[in-house]
């Protein structure tokens, strides 16, 4: 094979003026579309290998208790069972509902059997007082519950920023001052396929091969090489697609650990995905929070004083959440005082979810902003902008103010009120994420029949990374989308990132531009004999190279390519200044109120991001949309249940835990705001999820001047906040 | 789920034949299409060691009578009852009821009989794990726990709410359950059909063990009500009713309502009639007072618990806006 080191480098990869694309910057179908909508595509899940297992975990139902026994004895002799296996012994503690609450695991032959040895296995066990509610976690004696052997209390460090003396001062000469606390509760990711592995094991001299539904293809063969007894290098792990992930699947977690050890331990290949309520049991969440936020502005709207007092409740795990003011400023930011703290339960920890931490503070943070614009009489929009440093949202907050009729609404610096019981309102919401960039690399190679593979171990969560795989590729070589082969999602292919923090755009998309823009290099080097121009004056475009300045010299693709003697590879690498990562956005949601039901219904929400160029602008309104659907559904539905007399979960299940379907879907548009020229790329996975819910809950509140302090925003927290609870 | 033998008897007096004559855990139940039935095998609340199909007794079919009476066989799925033009025309609170129900998945594998012998959605009692008086048990979770859709009236020992849409709006219009068994065949009315928890815990309904469902029959509706279902869904996509309302006025030619039916769905363990509601539209115009009224006397017996207090003020709201609708 040749490599690209053979011509001179002409210059450095760019991603040139947005008038000269011909691919990127427009809309480009998803490459794996047709396989995803016809069932043709194999995620994990669907894997099926010859003498497959069946692997299920016993989970125990309620969080805390001290294991009696555990008797596999019935369940071992069950047809088709070929594997059982105990975690816990007698004596043994089960500490909190969550991966320590794994009891067992078994591997049949068939589903139904694994199911049935999981009911056969019996468990005796001393339930103990549950602390599943941060009320419980902070009575007094309660039971110690934090993951840490040597933790004395339920009540992590305090993180304490500011003055108090300070904050409280400024808020005494504020004009307006509002105060509330905020119920959050625990949100789950619900990724449409459950977390697991298929393990295929392997002799010693050859590699494992696991299926795995992860946001880190390159990762996970380290996070197994323990389990497997052997080194990273000889485990290869495949997501060839993959059902959501949200910042819960990072490591292979007990689940994979287990599909690994059954594996090795039977020598053959097991499934193990986890069902739905071991999923909303074991598989992580998005932190909750109590917040009580005090804010205080002078007569103009600015802000110049605030408190934040904050516990975070991510089970046994910190939880997030940014420190205030979020997003907006305050005039003095030595008037801000802050102390956040976490409390634990014996509930499965939090991980990172979409933009950990910061739904929850722009909750309280845009109901304080509305509260003292309508104290002060002052226009929602123009409170925000008063407030906000970045002209970027001050254009973004106009442009979807504009878009969801503002102008027209009738009252913008007041709460209007029902007629009839109805009534309609409006609300927005700010965002920022910073999405980073980092090292990450891409093969593309050329044949000389033409066809054309960019490669690279990152993973398509769901978001559109495979096309631009191809796309990046086929904009540099003047080609179609259709014409590149991209190949992701195997640990053997060159590394990239783990998809988390919205990096995965930002680090991959450079490399391989940076590897397109070598391979180009590499064919113009053997061009200058051909066409007698150097490399770096050459137009590709339309499947043709030809002379700039001169069309009349000029080749087809295909006859290019004829001129290679094997086949050319360009590696590519992370580029820094292909990428920057800070982008804005802004929301507005219009809804409906019926106070005498407590209905609410979203009719419109409106979003704009920036982020520099957007590769695909379809897969761009996409995340931007469901960003939105995301947090319509965290606002207005989405809620666990745990019962606080013996621990169960209740919402173990998509009956109970209550995700939006096709009938909330309000109307929506999705803005790409293009009054951003920068010349370079990042990811937009987090932006869109932050401020949806505050929109709308600022929206209830515009329409018929209930401010609600809880999610989600049902009909019982509607009706108690207008008429108080019976 | 435990395995299970399918019986696919050809006639009523064989399928009876294969129900047991007293309830237990593992006897042998009814299927019809089966999107209750299997879920609760699925959850481990009963092991029905056999499911008795009804499909090939012909309970399909639909009738209506020269008077404009309607009488549904058991096994008629709901979807039918949502798209059928003739139940638009003429009953169209039942056609309401229907396209309120489930998803259009369930709807259309879901029949009017496992409509209206459903079991209760209450938390517990579906959660694999919990024991309750429902399944045997000693102790009602729900009471002192989690019980934002419990009822908030007629509950006790158990509190869980009725969720059939089908139910609530039958017992509205009157309607007739026929009832197959060893004897034969008996006629109940609907409001008869449902016990509520202080009669009985291991089943919401009269029929025993060995009986079955074989068809409903609704009366003619008289020929000036105007009638409608209103249901809130907590999630619109496919959800239970936090509380539903059927409603049926009758007025006079000077607009004053001489006749109204009111009945309450998921807020009480059975449909729950509320006749002082009814009373208080009788000799009314059909304005806000009146529909104020009916609101508040409908909740008078409420009774709620610790977090359904709120379905207090969503009775009287949807029956505000379904009596609206009327007008």
């Amino acid at each position: 094979m040749s490599s690209s080191s053979r011509g001179a480098q002409a210059s450095e990869p760019s991603w040139g003026k947005r008038s000269d694309l011909d691919v990127l910057n427009r809309d480009i179908p998803r490459v794996d579309g047709p396989v995803k909508a016809t069932g043709e595509a194999i995620y994990t899940h669907d894997v099926r290998l010859p003498g497959m297992l069946w692997a299920r975990v016993l989970v125990h139902p309620v969080p805390r208790a001290e294991i009696e026994s555990i008797d596999l004895e019935v369940a071992s002799e069950m047809p088709g069972v070929v594997y059982v296996e105990a975690l816990k012994e007698p004596g043994d503690a089960v500490r909190y509902l969550g991966d320590d609450a794994v009891l067992a695991v078994v591997a049949a032959e068939t589903p139904d059997q694994a199911a049935d040895a999981l009911r056969a296995i019996k468990v005796k066990a001393r339930r103990l007082a549950p602390v599943v509610t941060p009320a419980q976690a902070l009575e007094d004696g309660a039971p110690v519950v934090s993951r840490r052997r040597d933790a004395d209390s339920n009540v992590g460090r305090a993180n304490e920023r500011g003055d108090e003396a300070v904050a409280d001062a400024a808020l005494a000469g504020a004009v307006a001052v509002v105060e509330r606390t905020f119920e959050i509760p625990i949100q789950h990711h619900v990724c449409l396929e459950t977390h697991g592995h298929v393990v295929q094991p392997a002799p010693d001299d050859e590699q494992v091969t696991v299926y795995a539904s992860t946001q880190s293809v390159g990762g996970t063969p380290r996070g197994l090489a323990r389990t497997l007894g052997r080194d990273a290098s000889k485990i290869r792990v495949l997501t060839p697609h993959m059902g959501g992930g949200f910042g819960s699947k990072f490591g292979p977690g007990l689940e994979g650990a287990m599909a690994a050890r059954v594996a090795d331990q039977t020598g053959r290949p097991v499934h193990l995905m986890l069902t739905r309520s071991d999923e909303f049991a074991i598989a992580g969440n998005r932190s909750g929070s109590r917040q009580t936020l005090k804010v205080g502005a002078r007569s103009d709207g600015r802000l110049v004083g605030l408190k934040l007092d904050a516990d975070k409740h991510g089970g046994v795990s910190g939880g997030s959440l940014p420190g205030p003011p979020y997003i907006y400023t305050v005039a003095d930011d030595s008037a801000v005082a802050s102390r956040i703290r976490s409390v634990f339960t014996a509930t499965d920890g939090s991980r990172a979810m979409r933009a950990p931490g910061h739904p929850q503070a722009s909750f309280a943070m845009e109901a304080a902003v509305d509260e003292l614009a309508y104290l002060l009489g002052i226009d929602l929009v123009e409170m925000r902008i008063r407030n906000l440093d970045s002209e970027v949202h001050h254009r973004q907050l106009r442009r979807v103010a504009e878009e969801i009729g503002w102008g027209e609404h009738p009252h913008r610096d007041r709460p209007g009120r029902a007629e009839n019981g109805r009534a309609v309102g409006i609300g927005f919401g700010v965002s920022v994420w910073g999405p980073g960039g980092r090292s990450s690399r891409c093969d593309v190679t050329i044949r000389p029949d033409g066809s054309v593979v960019s490669a690279t171990a990152t993973q398509d969560l769901g978001t559109g990374a495979r096309t631009y795989v191809a796309a990046i590729v086929a904009e540099e070589l003047g080609l179609a989308v259709n014409m590149i082969e991209a190949r992701i999602g195997d640990s053997d292919l060159p590394p990239s990132v783990t998809s988390g923090g919205s990096v995965t755009t930002g680090s991959s998309a450079p490399a391989i531009k940076d590897a397109a823009h070598k391979a180009r290099e590499g064919l113009e080097a053997l061009l200058v004999d051909v066409l007698e121009a150097p490399v770096g004056s050459y137009v590709w475009r339309n499947g043709q190279v030809s002379v700039r300045g001169d069309s009349t010299r000029s080749l087809p693709w295909i006859a290019v390519c004829a001129l290679l003697r094997e086949p050319l590879l360009a590696q590519g690498e992370f580029r820094d200044f292909l990428h920057e990562g800070r982008i804005h956005g802004a929301q507005a949601a219009k809804v409906e109120v019926d106070t005498l039901t407590g209905r609410v219904k979203v009719l419109k929400m409106v979003a704009c991001q920036d982020q520099g160029l957007p590769l695909n602008r379809l897969a761009l309104r996409s995340q931007i949309n469901g960003g939105m659907v995301q947090a319509l559904s965290y606002g207005m539905l989405e809620q666990r249940v745990f019962d606080e007399q013996d621990g169960f979960l209740l919402s173990d299940n998509l009956d109970l835990y209550k995700i939006a379907g096709a009938q909330e879907m309000p109307e929506m548009v999705a803005l790409i705001d293009d009054e951003d020229e920068r010349p370079s790329v990042c990811g937009m996975a987090e932006a869109p999820v932050i401020p949806g819910h505050s929109a709308i809950a600022g929206a209830i509140h515009n329409a018929c001047g209930a401010r609600l302090t809880r999610m989600p925003f049902t009909a019982d927290n509607v009706l108690e906040t207008l008429y108080g609870k019976i | 789920m435990k395995d299970f033998d399918l019986k696919l008897p050809d006639t009523l007096e064989a399928a009876v034949g294969e129900l047991p004559a007293e309830y237990s855990r593992d006897g042998a139940q009814v299927l019809a299409g089966g999107q209750d039935i299997v879920t609760v095998m699925k959850d481990d609340i009963e092991q029905p060691a056999a499911l008795v199909s009804l499909q090939r007794l012909g309970l399909d079919g639909m009738q209506w009578d020269e008077r404009g009476g309607l009488t549904i066989g058991a096994t008629v799925t709901i979807q039918t009852l949502a798209e059928e033009a003739s139940i638009e025309r003429g009953l169209p609170a039942l056609r309401e009821a229907a396209r309120s129900v489930g998803s259009p998945q369930i709807r259309s594998q879901g029949t009017l009989g496992g409509n209206l012998n459903q079991r209760p959605r209450c938390p517990y009692y579906r959660h694999p794990s919990v024991s309750c008086f429902k399944k045997g048990g000693s102790v009602c979770l729900a009471e002192f726990g989690f019980n934002k859709y419990a009822a908030i009236f007629g509950g006790g020992p158990s509190y869980y709410s009725h969720p059939s849409d089908l139910a609530t709006v039958l017992v509205m219009l009157g309607a007739t359950a026929t009832i197959a068994g060893p004897g034969g065949e008996r006629q109940v009315p609907l409001a008869e059909l449902y016990v509520l928890p202080d009669q009985a815990l291991d089943t919401e309904t009269v029929l025993r063990p060995d009986e079955i469902l074989t068809s409903v029959s609704i009366p003619a509706p008289a020929a000036d009500a105007r009638s409608s279902y209103l249901k809130y869904k907590e999630r619109a996509s496919y959800d239970f009713a936090l509380a539903a309302v059927a409603v049926s006025v009758n007025r006079g030619d000077d607009g004053v309502v001489t006749d109204a039916r009111v009945v309450l769905g998921g807020v009480a363990p059975k449909p729950w009639e509320v006749p002082a509601a009814a009373a208080a539209l009788v000799g009314k115009a059909m304005a806000p007072e009146a529909w104020t009224a009916a609101g508040e006397a409908a909740v008078a017996d409420a009774d709620p618990l610790e977090h359904n207090g709120y379905k207090v003020h969503l009775v009287k709201g949807l029956l505000f806006r379904a009596l609206e609708a009327l007008v």
